[in-house]
């Protein structure tokens, strides 16, 4: 039982990683905070819905594509809204991406009602031993570890992922070392929105789609970004990993919809013992 | 005071749909003024206000319900259940900064749904409570009138007094208010208390007049959203800018928007979107600014 | 017999993440004189100022103010003990009137509070300001407001942070002169300052920092004398 637990945890904690790693490039970069990503990650669900259904291909190998379609709308949204935020107050830019948000829901739901849809490809599990994985679940892991490995990897290595980080760190001393920072912006955006693209492109082949499904992602990759520390990113893998982790433990003990109010105390918690995260991070 | 006498003598010439509109009108009018005393004066943005509208309703239900309690008390007691929940979540969450509050904020309306699903016991769980019938529509006009005219006056007070100033130094820099002095975490979690009441006594009323609650009815997020364009358009930090944002929000929806239901939330977001990008002061705000009018405005 | 300081500082420490801002500082104001805190780029200064006014949270060490341990107290209350500063970036509130920026700060009778306030405005002549937003305010009269803001609640201890920064030479006599003026009625003054002439001229004590530590307490005559400073600020 509580290795099922454990394991369950940890598949789910690969994929609130990345798509939190994105939420955390977001801040980390620009000082926005991105309540419009879950709505992001939805896109994403659906984009990959209608490829499926249209043309039948196999979900994971149409990845690539939605992560280019969203990063395509991530960096047009920070064009034209998100840019005039940056240097605000960080109210407005909540308040910015909030209306985004409500705005993209609602147009989901004009365009593609609230009906559920569901990919349905790859259903059932693998057994081993006492635990069952689910494929579905098993392969969104590995994808989500491959692209965040695949994330670290660019931000470490090569020289766009290079000057990312350094505007991330002092956006000033980036200006300085002539990094055009606002095209730094426009592609961490569409970096981020590729990233909760995929996210989504997973989900949707484990849960049911619905406009409202994106909400409840914007609030944990916050969780994730608070468990790790701001601006530190390896920290959001090992927050995604705890916050799995949290959860099924707690969906031991309590109902589903109690272990959510257990995520939302836990965020309380953690930003009143440690603010910095745990393991230190910038402190907002 | 003309505004003031021809809303109070409006029920005994007006229609049954008039009434009920100015109703609704008057608790929007206290909803979005008490958003304002929080996310407008100390600039702490309070994304799950609606939690404590339904802390109100519910409130108010169970009491009238199971205890048999008349409803004017009743929804003064949602009032008063809406503080204890603000002073609850107000206490840990308040002394986080600005934008983590937000955060924490966004995650209450989830909770508290989870929450009154779980307790069905007492609250009737998904199926919702049912309230015996009431036949009194026009005394909850006054008293939501009454609501909203005491938001408002609570806000003037506040703004016209050092109590108020201080809250402002808190959007205005709140490090350098705690070097002068200042108490900022009390200052926050007053405003935060004052900010509950409003919402907790409009939801026991309109519990009331509806007769049925459920949770989806009183926790949704588009009553939040309202609140918050409301007082964006109208102006945050004013006294009268959430009245006006509320009303001409509320007109416009009856007139326009409820001819397109669907829209509803893609005009309030864009609405939320140009405001802030062009108007981040709102109407009043922009007015105040330009022909430098005093802040009770 | 000697009065007991009115400020000492014991090694104090201060980190963030991996690197030492603060390291063993330790130090002591008497009541009535000017103080110096200098060094070069990132040596601690402000983050040493940070903990004596509990923006932040020593590591380790003790700060003492008055008899009483202030270290870990959160700032608003080390302010109503008696400690006003100002900053090194002009932190007044845009959106209120020059005299509400004062105005604010006080409890107690509104009477008082705005006759005091007055008096103050009439003392950096701004009082025909006074209903100006401090926003539009030039940046040396937003400076005289803030200034003057920290006065209001008559701290025994004053810190200011860079008060020469970016103010030209008739206001910077002005503010100057005013500093001397609080010395003689028994305030103690630490100032952090990069202008050498400024701090040479007015501070009777000056502390030198670098890396984190002191290196260097002592009149000014002696500290621009001394070896281990020059080395600081020109390079080893």
């Amino acid at each position: 039982m509580v290795a099922q637990v454990v394991v369950s945890g940890i598949l789910s904690g690969a994929l609130y990683a990345m798509v939190a790693l994105g939420l955390a490039l977001i801040f980390g970069v620009m000082r926005v905070i991105n309540v419009a990503h879950g709505p992001l990650l939805m896109l994403g669900a659906y984009a990959t819905y209608f490829l499926y259904s249209m043309t039948g291909v196999n979900p994971y190998l149409t990845l690539p594509v939605t992560m280019a379609l969203l990063f395509v709308l991530g960096m047009l949204l920070e064009r034209t809204l998100i840019y005039r935020v940056v240097d605000a107050p960080e109210l407005s830019s909540l308040l910015l991406t909030f209306g985004i948000s409500i705005a993209l829901v609602n147009i989901a739901q004009l365009l593609f009602t609230s009906d559920l849809r569901a990919v349905e490809y790859l259903t059932g599990s693998w057994l081993v031993g006492p635990v069952a994985l689910s494929k579905s679940r098993v392969v969104a892991f590995v994808v989500a570890s491959a692209l965040t490995a695949g994330a670290f990897l660019f931000l470490r290595s090569t020289k766009l992922g290079k000057a990312i980080r350094a505007t991330s760190q002092s956006r000033e001393v980036a200006m300085v070392c002539g990094i055009d920072v606002g095209r730094i912006h426009l592609i961490t955006f569409g970096l981020a929105a590729a990233l909760a693209a995929a996210g989504g492109t997973l989900i949707s082949v484990i849960v049911a789609i619905q406009p409202e499904m994106g909400q409840i992602w914007t609030f944990k990759s916050f969780l994730v970004i608070v468990l790790g520390g701001a601006g530190n990113y390896p920290g959001a893998l090992l927050g995604g990993m705890l916050l799995g982790l949290i959860e099924q433990l707690a969906s031991l003990v309590l109902t589903t919809q109690l272990s959510e109010a257990v995520a939302y105390v836990l965020l309380v918690l953690v930003l009143l013992i440690r603010p910095t995260g745990l393991l230190g991070g910038r402190q907002v | 005071m003309v505004a003031g006498a021809a809303a109070a003598v409006y029920p005994l010439v007006g229609t049954g749909y008039g009434v009920r509109a100015l109703l609704q009108m008057f608790m929007w009018i206290a909803l979005a003024g008490s958003w304002n005393l929080i996310s407008g004066l100390t600039g702490y943005v309070s994304f799950g206000h609606v939690a404590f509208f339904g802390a109100g309703a519910y409130t108010t239900a169970i009491l009238v319900t199971d205890a048999g309690w008349p409803w004017l008390p009743g929804a003064l007691a949602g009032g008063v259940a809406a503080c204890l929940l603000a002073l609850l979540i107000g206490y840990p969450c308040l002394r986080l900064k600005g934008p983590y509050f937000a955060i924490a904020m966004l995650g209450l309306n989830e909770v508290l749904r989870a929450l009154v699903s779980y307790f069905e016991g007492l609250t009737g769980g998904g199926s919702g409570l049912s309230l015996p019938t009431l036949q009194a529509t026009e005394r909850v006009y006054y008293v939501m009138g009454a609501t909203a005219a005491a938001v408002t006056l609570v806000t003037y007070l506040i703004v016209t007094s050092r109590f108020g100033l201080r809250l402002m130094t808190i959007r205005e820099d709140e490090v350098a208010a705690e070097a002068m002095g200042i108490d900022t975490f009390r200052h926050k979690l007053y405003a935060f208390l004052l900010s509950a009441a409003g919402p907790g006594i409009v939801g026991g009323l309109a519990a009331r007049d509806q007769g049925y609650i459920e949770p989806i009815s009183v926790f949704p997020l588009v009553t939040t959203i309202t609140m918050i364009v409301m007082v964006l358009f109208g102006g945050k930090g004013t006294v009268w800018g959430p009245v006006l944002g509320a009303i001409v929000l509320f007109v416009a929806q009856e007139l326009v928007w409820a001819r397109f239901p669907y829209y509803h939330q893609l005009l309030f977001g864009a609405i939320i979107v140009a405001v802030v990008l062009l108007m981040p002061r709102g109407v009043l705000g922009v007015l105040q600014q330009k022909y430098r009018l005093p802040r009770t405005i | 017999m000697k009065a007991p300081p009115v400020l000492t500082v014991e090694g104090v420490r201060k980190s963030f993440g991996g690197v030492v801002a603060v390291n063993a500082v330790s130090l002591a104001l008497e009541r009535g004189r000017i103080y110096g805190l200098i060094g070069p780029n990132g040596s601690g200064k402000t983050t040493l100022f940070n903990c004596i006014t509990g923006v932040e949270r020593p590591d380790a060490g003790r700060i003492v103010l008055n008899g009483e341990h202030i270290d870990g107290m959160p700032p608003y209350r080390i302010a109503q003990r008696g400690v006003g500063r100002t900053f090194q970036v002009i932190r007044v509130f845009p959106e209120l009137t020059a005299l509400e920026n004062l105005l604010v700060v006080t409890r107690g009778s509104a009477a008082a509070a705005e006759a005091r306030a007055l008096e103050l405005l009439r003392f950096v002549k701004l009082e025909r300001l006074r209903g100006e937003y401090a926003g539009n305010l030039s940046y040396g009269q937003q400076k005289l407001v803030e200034f003057v803001r920290m006065l209001m609640r008559d701290p025994s201890l004053v810190l200011l942070d860079e008060p020469a920064a970016g103010v030209n030479r008739t206001l910077l006599n002005d503010l100057l002169d005013a500093v001397k003026d609080l010395r003689d009625h028994g305030k103690t003054i630490l100032l952090v300052e990069h202008d050498m002439k400024v701090v040479m001229g007015l501070c009777e004590t000056v502390f030198v920092l670098d890396h984190g530590e002191k290196i260097a307490e002592g009149p000014p005559g002696l500290i621009q004398s001394d070896e281990r400073v020059i080395e600081a600020y020109f390079g080893r």
